[in-house]
């Protein structure tokens, strides 16, 4: 693909704080017009990647071009294309609503009638229009959270950077904002780089995702490629009767790895050539009703977890 | 940039607003000061309040007071209330925001100064109306105004270069403080240092110069140190170590 047909390019991109390398040979495609997912750990380097996109900070080596301009030398002209919300909402809490997304539509030079129309647009988008001249301190945290993502696309912009938008908001809210967040993808057209490490979120919202470690890109691609990765040869048989010596002889059978059997439910990896019709005929023979067969399904989350290098459970949590 | 600059102006008006309509977080004092330099002294004072000398001194030092009050807010209160970077993430250059900080600070202390000049002179006509109307010197009513924007402009500057690095509105105003002590009491402590002999020499040829050379040297001195000033902010304010701090 030609470069114009991505949001986001970087290659060898490192920023090194003193010892500490923050980014390490980060190369990374992000076309546009899609939601692309960053998902880590605290500390991974997820927020100094959107700084080094944003022109806010130099990489120490290599290099990013964002929207077709080089992060080093159009800091300016990446930063009037793109929103952000960043690490915290951002707002000037004594102002109200519309008064916060009055000053950045300025800054963006639109006209007083735009200005005027996109408040509207966006704060009934969100459901705050009628606590528009509300001083924003007096908000929930999940209203100003809202508000911060009108902000950040109060300008049109081709690229949104959204940094963890859903932390610290309650379950309802989280929910919500969740929502608002994809129709706005859909109706405005524009490429959403998001971090997050709600791995639900990302499973929701992302048509891709890029996992990163310690800096380095541990993987990238499609939230069901990164889970065909962890689903590949897993089975979960469903039975009721289940016996344990039944269990410790599928313990011992050749292809079946990593068994577990919890509440009549086994869930087991099969070796190279390995089928699961020979093992259903012996829960059969052995007299264990077989309720049910099927591929078991890794979550995001399961395949995160593998990347971070921890052992889990499928559909379980690190075990 | 002008428009950048005036959006910046605009922002920081409605924040400055907040504040003084609000009693609690500013209004009060405001009110307070208003009633006192405003009415209360020039009723007392009478004629003198409008055609004393002082006046040329008195507006800009008042002003350049009530900048301090305000600047260090605007610029640590960012980093401290979590909306620098944000702002930084924005397509405004950052001239654009330095200046306008500044500009927004001095018409504050300008405005602080003519709406308690025509406060005052209106009181002061009001209860000694006696004696026939009274209005300040033209000459001096403009020097009075250009030396309290020049020296709103060096109190800005300074506070936008001291609070650039400031973590917390405390920490920048006591930073501020430190300053405002050693630019002010320094000549004066440098002053009172020299022997009774040079002290006097020094006034007697200071009070030769005559009224208007003395504003014009205290214009060209303000104006000098208010550029530096400015320029060492504009030199200090970078967007990768602002992120970072």
């Amino acid at each position: 693909m030609p470069s114009n047909d991505f949001a986001i390019r970087s290659e060898g991109l490192t920023r090194e704080f003193g010892a500490v390398r923050a980014l390490d040979s980060l190369t990374l495609d992000v076309p546009k017009g899609i939601v692309f997912g960053f998902l880590g750990p605290n500390g991974a380097g997820k927020t100094t990647a959107i700084r080094v996109f944003l022109g806010l900070l130099d990489p120490t080596a290599g290099r990013a071009e964002v929207l077709g301009y080089d992060t080093r030398r159009d800091g300016t002209a990446i930063r009037t294309r793109c929103g952000a919300l960043l690490e915290h909402p951002g707002l000037y809490e004594r102002l109200s609503a519309a008064d916060n997304l009055e000053f950045y539509g300025r800054a963006w030079h639109a006209t007083r009638r735009e200005r005027r129309e996109r408040i509207r647009e966006l704060l009934t988008r969100f459901g705050l229009w009628e606590r528009r001249d509300d001083p924003v301190g007096t908000w929930s945290r999940g209203m100003k959270q809202k508000l911060a993502v009108a902000r950040a696309v109060m300008h049109r912009p081709d690229l949104v950077f959204l940094d963890e938008p859903t932390s610290g908001l309650d379950p309802v809210s989280t929910v919500g904002l969740r929502e608002d967040l994809s129709a706005l993808a859909a109706q405005e057209g524009v490429t959403v780089f998001l971090t997050t490490h709600n791995l639900n979120e990302a499973e929701r919202l992302c048509s891709q995702v890029g996992v990163i470690r310690g800096g380095r890109l541990m993987a990238v691609g499609s939230p069901e490629s990164l889970r065909a990765r962890r689903d590949s040869g897993r089975v979960e048989i469903t039975t009721h009767g289940l016996r344990d010596d039944v269990v410790g002889e599928l313990r011992a059978w050749p292809g079946i790895e990593s068994l577990t059997a919890e509440d009549g439910r086994l869930t087991f990896s099969l070796g190279p050539g390995a089928s699961a019709a020979p093992i259903v005929a012996m829960l059969v023979q052995h007299g264990v009703g077989v309720e049910e067969v099927r591929k078991a399904r890794a979550t995001l989350e399961d395949a995160f977890l593998d990347l971070m290098g921890l052992e889990t459970g499928i559909n379980g949590g690190p075990t | 940039m002008i428009r950048d600059v005036w959006t910046v102006v605009w922002k920081e008006w409605q924040e400055f607003r907040d504040q003084l309509l609000s009693l609690r977080r500013g209004g009060l004092s405001a009110l307070i000061l208003a009633l006192i330099l405003g009415v209360v002294a020039p009723v007392q004072l009478g004629a003198e309040w409008v055609q004393s000398k002082i006046i040329v001194a008195y507006w800009p030092f008042l002003a350049a007071t009530m900048v301090s009050s305000l600047i260090a807010d605007s610029v640590a209160g960012e980093r401290e209330r979590h909306t620098l970077e944000t702002l930084l993430a924005s397509r405004l250059s950052d001239s654009a925001i330095v200046i306008g900080k500044i500009i927004a600070a001095v018409l504050y202390g300008l405005g602080f100064a003519v709406a308690n000049l025509v406060l005052g002179l209106i009181a002061v006509n009001i209860a000694h109306a006696e004696t026939g109307l009274i209005l300040f010197t033209a000459p001096r009513l403009i020097a009075t105004i250009v030396l309290t924007i020049l020296a709103s402009l060096l109190m800005a500057g300074i506070g936008v270069f001291i609070s650039l690095r400031a973590s917390t509105v405390k920490q920048a105003q006591q930073a501020f403080g430190i300053a405002i002590i050693v630019l002010t009491m320094g000549p004066l402590l440098a002053f009172n240092a020299l022997s009774p002999e040079t002290r006097f020499r020094l006034a007697t040829r200071v009070g030769a110069l005559g009224e208007t050379r003395i504003i014009a040297y205290a214009v060209t001195l303000l104006g000098l140190l208010s550029i530096i000033v400015i320029a060492g902010a504009l030199l200090r304010f970078r967007r990768g170590k602002l992120v970072l701090d």
